[in-house]
């Protein structure tokens, strides 16, 4: 049981005890010390962070970090997660799951958190497959690609969702890549840091049932936006880069400051839900009464 | 036949026309004079043209149903004669507006009294418009039962004051042309007095939402749909007093899943729905169950299958809040009337959190929609109790297990957040400290010894709720030896006792059995319960009796004899008087 202390937060503290039932050279390792390091290097004890996942090998990631997890549903982490952060909003929330979990079955309500912005993160860790379930076609499986639910090739074409997650009205949108952790890190930090509803599609190779999107395939393809001045307060700029058709961004591609949901709540949110006393007060028995009579 | 006076009343028009302000008015001025009320309302779907009308009883005495044959009604539209007059008893009143019903309606019935109106002859005075009509033959009509019109003059003054006095002025004027117009001509000899008693005049769903106040609920989310929108309405304009987040999401599985999260969180948390939404949360569901989070989910039924009657009433969800795929444990409550619904609701709260499981709330589009009076709610009778649940655990304690196996099934839960004890919660099977026992070592030996151990640890829980006299037993009324049992469960309480009390009065011996818990069921002493009863008859707002097969399923008791309706309606005490004649039921 590890000691409550003032010492430094260290990556140590979120070392979890399970080793990650991951395939060896699966990217989602490369996701997990990533956040790990993240979150210790921003200083935040571990016992404050509370991660949320859906269905799917990246959805196991909970299991493999000493915070507080919870592992849910196919699609379902983010309502979970919401709920979760309007009713203990001192907790950092952060979401995560697969490409599947989060632009296939749920993503109506990936577009709905974004128009929302409550203050929590979301890491897609995308590998254009279904990992979990051996190999079937997601959607940012690429137009004509063989899975094994498309022999023949797929016959859609696959999602952008960096420029979904613009339109939709996100107020922090980034992509990165686990082979790159040294971008990746600032870019969670970053996100952690935002005030609302901050998103990483992260590219995170499935070493498995994906032999196209490949490490090689993304450090191949990819570049840093920030490396040719990108204006990340610029949509119009964000969405340029997201469109690209050549090559693949990586980095924060928009950010905007906007009021985060919570502020609508101020009067209800003035601190924590789980920290109310419960039951009501005389006068508003009465007064509920009092609206039937 | 008892003594107690009381008059049935129809107010009928266009969706549009006024119906349920009018409703209103009649309503709370009978509320607060100390008369009983209870009104059923019929609608369609669509906002404005549908046919739409209100019916309500009102007694000196408690009214247990909304009655059958009008005495008096008001009829707002042209649609209205043709729908209306025929079901009118015989010598009723009939008061209507001349501008839409030009006809003679003593050719559709002579046996009735013809008022028409004329607003405009009436009301020929600055600021009004036509469409006050209503008002015009609301004051007719509370003049005509021998209400205290006074009282209604009061009532407009609060509920339009924000509006500036004119607006009350020219309502109070209206509505004394219409007062003024019946005592010159009419003569109906109604006359109700109430005890004196302010009651609240309000719907299931405003009690719903009020218990679930009063129960301590912090997080409330629901995807409109008819009928349970009112509580996500209620809540909504209570939520800055109250101080909870009311949240409407994108659809039912974001409802039930947010909830669930809030719950986990360590707040009380709930939400509402229909069938067609219930089904879209099934997995969430089992997902509560399988998590151990407190969580109230309101199905209000309405005619199913699928879509099915938007409007109308059925009982006909338990197969579906009993489904889900694997076995969890849960409770299901069917409130009986409007003034249980609120206790249930604060029950269920504290349920929830004591097993730390899904407690279903099966209310109906009946409850939750019609209006009634009831005594303002004893807030001392609720207590918050929250079971083993604790924001953190005390110095020196053992690590921490979230699922520790324990004899009632129930573990101790600490609130996410605690310093020094993080665990994560799978919804795959896992072990006492919430590891996953599903992918690397699935069908290992000790993956096995896991799941034997949890999977009764958590079904445990409904054998505790048992034991712990936390189930209600299905309650009787009327005498224990009756010849015959009526049985039902939910809201058809007060139709059934109605029902009963007039089968009594022609002589019958009958009493009534009524389920409002209905799950888990304790199958040794509900054998003993049904064993003690004569001849049983099922009452079920369904057509499959599904109340009946879970019986069965869960007692092996089998009920042979019902009494269904299932074409949209709720049922009427006469309803079931003439179901058990036209059987020769109360003589098997
Ligand atoms: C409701 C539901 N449908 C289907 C599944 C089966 N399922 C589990 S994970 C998964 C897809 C996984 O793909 P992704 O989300 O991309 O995660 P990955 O394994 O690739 O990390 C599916 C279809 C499920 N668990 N629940
Ligand atoms: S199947 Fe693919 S996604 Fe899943 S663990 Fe293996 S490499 Fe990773
Ligand atoms: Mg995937």
């Amino acid at each position: 049981m590890p000691e409550i202390t003032d010492k430094p937060v260290t990556i140590a503290d979120y070392k979890g005890d399970v080793h990650p039932d991951w395939c060896p050279g699966c990217g989602d390792f490369g996701v997990l010390s990533v956040l790990q390091r993240a979150l210790a290097e921003m200083g935040i004890p571990a016992n404050e962070v509370m991660i949320v996942s859906g269905i799917g090998c990246s959805s196991n990631l909970p299991g493999f970090i000493n915070t507080y997890g919870l592992h849910t549903l196919h699609g379902r982490s983010l309502p979970i997660a919401q709920g979760f952060k309007l009713a203990n909003h001192a907790m950092n929330v952060v979401a995560c799951g697969g490409d599947g979990d989060g632009y296939g079955i749920g993503v109506g309500h990936f577009i709905h958190a974004m128009r929302r912005n409550i203050d929590m993160t979301y890491v897609v860790m995308n590998n254009s497959i279904y990992g979990l379930t051996t190999g079937q076609t997601s959607p940012t499986s690429g137009l004509n690609m063989k899975t094994k639910s498309t022999p023949f090739g797929n016959p859609e074409m696959p999602l952008n969702p960096i420029a979904l997650a613009l339109s939709a009205g996100c107020s922090f949108v980034a992509r990165g890549f686990s082979g790159n952790p040294k971008q990746l890190v600032e870019i969670y930090k970053a996100a952690v840091k935002h005030k609302g509803f901050a998103y990483i599609d992260t590219f995170s190779p499935c070493v498995t049932f994906n032999k196209v999107n490949t490490a090689q395939f993304y450090r191949d393809n990819t570049y840093e936006i920030e490396g040719e001045n990108h204006d990340k307060t610029s949509k119009a700029a964000a969405l340029e880069r997201a469109l690209e058709t050549d090559r693949i961004g990586t980095g924060i591609f928009y950010v905007q400051e906007r009021s985060q949901y919570e502020e609508f709540e101020k009067e209800v949110l003035e601190k924590p839900l789980v920290q109310h006393e419960l039951g009501l007060s005389k006068d508003l028995q009465h007064k509920l009464i009092e609206q039937f009579v | 036949m008892s003594e107690k006076k009381n008059v049935i009343v129809r107010i009928a028009g266009a969706a549009g026309d006024g119906i349920a302000s009018t409703g209103e008015l009649f309503g709370k001025t009978c509320s607060r004079m100390g008369l009983h009320v209870m009104a059923y309302n019929a609608y369609q779907s669509a906002i404005r043209g549908g046919h739409v009308w209100l019916q309500l009883n009102v007694g000196e005495e408690k009214t247990r149903c909304h009655g059958e044959q009008p005495d008096v009604a008001l009829l707002l539209n042209k649609t209205s004669p043709e729908v209306h007059i025929p079901d009118m008893k015989s010598g009723g009143i009939v008061f209507y507006d001349i501008s839409k019903i030009k006809e003679d309606l003593s050719v559709i019935r002579d046996d009735l009294q013809y008022y028409g109106l004329d607003f405009k002859e009436l009301c020929d005075f600055p600021g009004v418009s036509p469409v006050m009509v209503n008002v015009l033959l609301a004051g007719a009509l509370i003049q005509t039962v021998g209400l205290d019109t006074g009282v209604s003059l009061e009532f407009f003054k609060e509920k339009f004051t924000k509006k500036g006095d004119e607006i009350v002025e020219v309502n109070q004027k209206v509505f004394n042309a219409g007062v003024a117009w019946a005592k010159a001509n009419t003569k109906s000899g109604l006359s109700l007095k109430g005890d004196g008693k302010k009651r609240m005049f309000m719907t299931g769903n405003d009690a719903i939402g009020m218990g679930l106040l009063a129960g301590g609920l912090k997080s409330y989310a629901a995807y409109p749909m008819s009928p349970a929108t009112g509580i996500l309405h209620y809540l909504s304009t209570q939520a800055k007093k109250a101080k909870i987040i009311v949240k409407q999401t994108e659809d039912e599985l974001a409802a039930a899943n947010f909830a669930i999260g809030a719950g986990h969180a360590g707040v009380r948390a709930a939400t509402a729905t229909s069938g067609g939404g219930y089904c879209l949360m099934v997995e969430a569901v089992g997902l509560a169950g399988m998590l151990e989070i407190p969580v109230v989910l309101i199905n209000v039924q309405r005619g199913g299958p699928s879509t099915g009657l938007p409007t109308k009433q059925e009982q006909a969800d338990i197969k579906l809040v009993m489904g889900g795929n694997g076995d969890f444990p849960r409770i299901v409550i069917a409130p009986k009337d409007v003034e249980d619904a609120f206790f249930q609701s604060a029950r269920a709260l504290n349920l929830a959190e004591k097993y730390q499981c899904p407690v279903i709330i099966l209310s109906d589009l009946f409850l939750s929609e019609h209006y009634q009076t009831v005594d303002p709610f004893d807030f001392s009778k609720i207590s918050i109790e929250r079971g083993k649940f604790m924001k953190e655990l005390p110095a020196g304690a053992a690590r921490y297990k979230r699922y520790e196996v324990t004899e009632d099934g129930i573990s101790p839960r600490l609130m996410p957040g605690a310093a020094g004890h993080m665990y994560c919660s799978g919804s795959d099977e896992h072990d006492e400290n919430g590891e996953l026992i599903s992918d690397i070592l699935a069908g290992l030996p000790r993956a096995i010894d896991v799941r034997m151990k949890m999977h009764p640890k958590r079904m445990r829980k409904e054998e505790t709720m048992l034991k712990e006299n936390d189930i209600n037993l299905p309650e009787i009324v009327g005498p224990k030896d009756a010849k015959l049992t009526l049985l039902g469960w939910g809201s058809t309480f007060d139709y059934i006792e109605e029902a009963c009390e007039t089968l009594r009065a022609d002589g019958l011996s009958v009493n009534h059995l009524h389920f409002t818990d209905l799950y888990p069921m304790d199958r040794e002493k509900l054998v003993e319960v049904f064993n003690s009863c004569n001849e049983i008859v099922a009452v079920e707002n369904n057509m499959s009796n599904q109340m009946s097969k879970l019986i069965l399923a869960e007692t092996g008791f089998e009920l042979k004899r019902f009494i269904n309706r299932f074409d949209g309606e709720p049922f009427t005490g006469e309803y079931i008087v003439n179901a058990v004649k036209e059987k020769e039921l109360a003589h098997a």
